[in-house]
């Protein structure tokens, strides 16, 4: 594999029309995590989605690329709306995983002598791990209605308050969701989930504010230093698992008949305009939209948690919500011209700049802002979409740190309760389901975070607003 | 039979066995293990499972969701499974357990989907054996 360096921050894998590349691959990254990037399969898996029938601009890589299925995590692809394919591929598992941070008005100094008692209270009223059934009931027409409505459904039914819907992405609900074409056995998995975070790396972190680097976006997000944050990861759950489980299953077959061949069967992927693309798709913003309700009403609940800690006049306000597992259709200059493409963002995270019309007011004149979590013994980072990211990444950023580590060479040789103590010794009380839940994500199986947010401000794609480190960490 | 193999970010195995059909039964006790601890699963009730593929990688895939559905979908922990017809692209077949019970059975990770990443199903002179790698 050739790469070219075209300058600190910025490689290129020519277009290898021999092994049916349809583009070049785009690779952001420093020199030390591209050493990182080139020990898994990632940039190999970066090349085959430059395969896509219909692929517009070339395949890009995130600095926080690490090797998926089909596509790497970290990738972005556009395609043609009218002649390209979508592949549930670009889209993973959990369809809509994001983030969303939620600003308090508890100050660190209130909330460190009362981390446990936070920490312990939400996990009491928040299910996380593998075993935990949501505290919401959600049956027949009521299911359809969050599908078709997200976090709009949520808060109509109670579980937020009227602006929270506003403060996210898309609003919290995609358009022309279909819950007709989302199969019964993905109801059946989803519905008992809803207001559960899962496991893996899915997560909710009480942080604080450690320091601010661009005060205008900071004081928009209303954010200062010292102030206590909420964290939230995670995403559709068994529903949009098995919406994934049932179009890839499909969409096997029906590339024989719209006689597409690819190197990787993840990629499985059909034209967006055929019928069983367009179920797809409709099946797909279900789920999206099925997530965002599932995050609304974790935030309900916290806001329960915080208010039995901190007081009744405690305030948990929503800063933004973002997706970074999804396929959008979007509008982007593309060689001078305006085209309409699909935008797959697998573990990518939107970030369009100031002036873009879909933000809301306000951050209309500083950028949409996006999360990017670290580890839980690390830092995690606020930014905002920046003019580069329209020009270079169909208006896209970094989702994470980034694992450089196996989930099981994590474990080798560590003990989850020297994990907490070391922990705790610098300020962070984490409590997880599992001893393994704690062991697979401890910071050392992370790429450092500094240094992918470096990689996203140098090369335009987003600026750097404030770093946020945790204090009191629940995993799944 | 089956050991745990590493991905950088998720997790797969790989299954033994001397034919194929146990080879498909070797492939779910992997799957299972990997979600919840196996061994207190009471065999209450009996279940019936199919699932159907073009070819032995996309049955095997097909048939790992199936089990996945039963584990995630239905709640239902499951074990002894006893495949009764391999072929023509399907398969049936039986296994025991019950209703998931935190306490008992332990759950260990949650699995997203059975992917087709690096997916091998081979034949040697001991047998059958296949690689899968999940999504959790």
């Amino acid at each position: 594999m050739q790469i070219e360096a075209l300058d600190d921050f910025r490689y290129r894998i020519g277009r290898d029309e021999a092994r049916g590349m349809r583009a070049a691959v785009l690779v952001f990254a420093s020199p030390r995590l591209l050493e990182q990037i080139r020990k898994d399969k990632s940039l190999e898996q970066a090349e085959n989605v430059a395969m896509l029938p219909g692929i517009v601009g070339p395949s890009l890589a995130m600095p926080d690329i690490h090797q998926g299925y089909g596509f790497p995590i970290g990738g972005v692809a556009a395609t043609d709306w009218r002649e390209g394919v979508v592949s549930p591929g670009g889209v993973g598992f959990d369809i809509n995983c994001g983030v969303r941070l939620v600003r308090s008005s508890v100050a660190l100094e209130g909330a460190r002598p009362r981390i446990r008692d936070l920490v312990n209270q939400i996990f009491r009223d928040i299910p996380c791990g593998a075993g935990g059934e949501g505290p919401v009931k959600i049956e027949g027409q009521t299911l359809d209605r969050a599908l078709e409505e997200g976090a709009q459904w949520a808060v109509e039914a109670g579980y937020g308050e009227p602006r929270d819907a506003e403060f996210a992405e898309e609003r919290g609900c995609l358009k022309d969701a279909d819950p007709a074409k989302v199969s019964d056995r993905a109801k059946t998995r989803g519905r008992p989930q809803l207001g559960t975070i899962g496991s893996g790396n899915h997560f909710l972190e009480i942080q604080y504010v450690e320091q601010i680097h661009d005060a205008q976006a900071a004081a928009a997000m209303q954010l200062e230093e010292g102030q206590i944050v909420v964290l939230i990861h995670c995403g559709s759950r068994g529903l949009g698992h098995q919406v994934c489980t049932d179009y890839l299953a499909q969409m096997g077959e029906a590339m024989k008949k719209y006689g597409i061949t690819l190197p990787d069967r993840q990629l499985a992927c059909v034209p967006i305009q055929s019928p069983e693309g367009q179920s797809y798709l409709g099946a797909m913003r279900a789920a999206a939209n099925f997530a965002w309700a599932n995050r609304q009403v974790i935030l309900h609940f916290l806001r329960g948690a915080f208010r039995r800690i901190f007081g009744p006049d405690t305030r948990l306000d929503l800063v933004y919500d973002v997706c970074h597992n999804i396929a959008k259709r979007e509008r982007h200059m593309v060689q001078g011209e305006w085209k309409d493409v699909l935008v797959h963002r697998k573990g990518a995270t939107r970030a369009f700049p100031a002036g873009h019309p879909e933000l809301p007011a306000a951050y209309r004149s500083t950028g949409q802002p996006v999360f990017v979590p670290g580890s839980m013994g690390t830092a995690s980072w606020v930014l905002v979409g920046a003019a580069g990211s329209m020009t270079q990444t169909f208006g896209s950023v970094c989702h994470g740190a980034g694992r450089r580590m196996s989930r099981t060479a994590a474990k080798k040789g560590r003990n989850a309760s020297e994990v907490q103590k070391k922990l705790e010794a610098e300020g962070i009380f984490v409590r997880s389901e599992t001893r393994d839940g704690i062991l697979e994500e401890i910071p050392e199986a992370y790429k450092d975070v500094d240094e992918v947010i470096e990689v996203a401000h140098r090369t335009g794609l987003a600026r750097k607003v404030a770093r946020l480190r945790p204090i009191g960490v629940i995993k799944g | 039979m089956f050991e745990v193999l590493e991905h950088t970010a998720d997790i797969g195995f790989r299954a033994r066995a001397p034919s194929l059909s146990g080879l498909f039964e070797a492939a779910a006790e992997a799957l299972v293990a990997i979600v919840l601890n196996p061994a207190n699963i009471v065999p209450r009730d009996a279940i019936e499972l199919s699932a159907q593929g073009e070819s032995n990688e996309s049955l095997l895939v097909n048939w790992l969701s199936e089990v996945l559905y039963w584990l995630d979908g239905e709640r239902f922990a499951l074990r002894g499974f006893q495949v009764h017809r391999l072929g023509g692209g399907r398969i049936a077949a039986r296994a025991t357990g019950e209703r998931r019970d935190c306490l008992r059975h332990e759950p260990r990770l949650i699995v997203k989907g059975v992917t087709y990443h690096q997916l091998k199903i081979g034949q040697n002179a001991k047998g059958w054996w296949c690689e899968v790698y999940l999504d959790v």
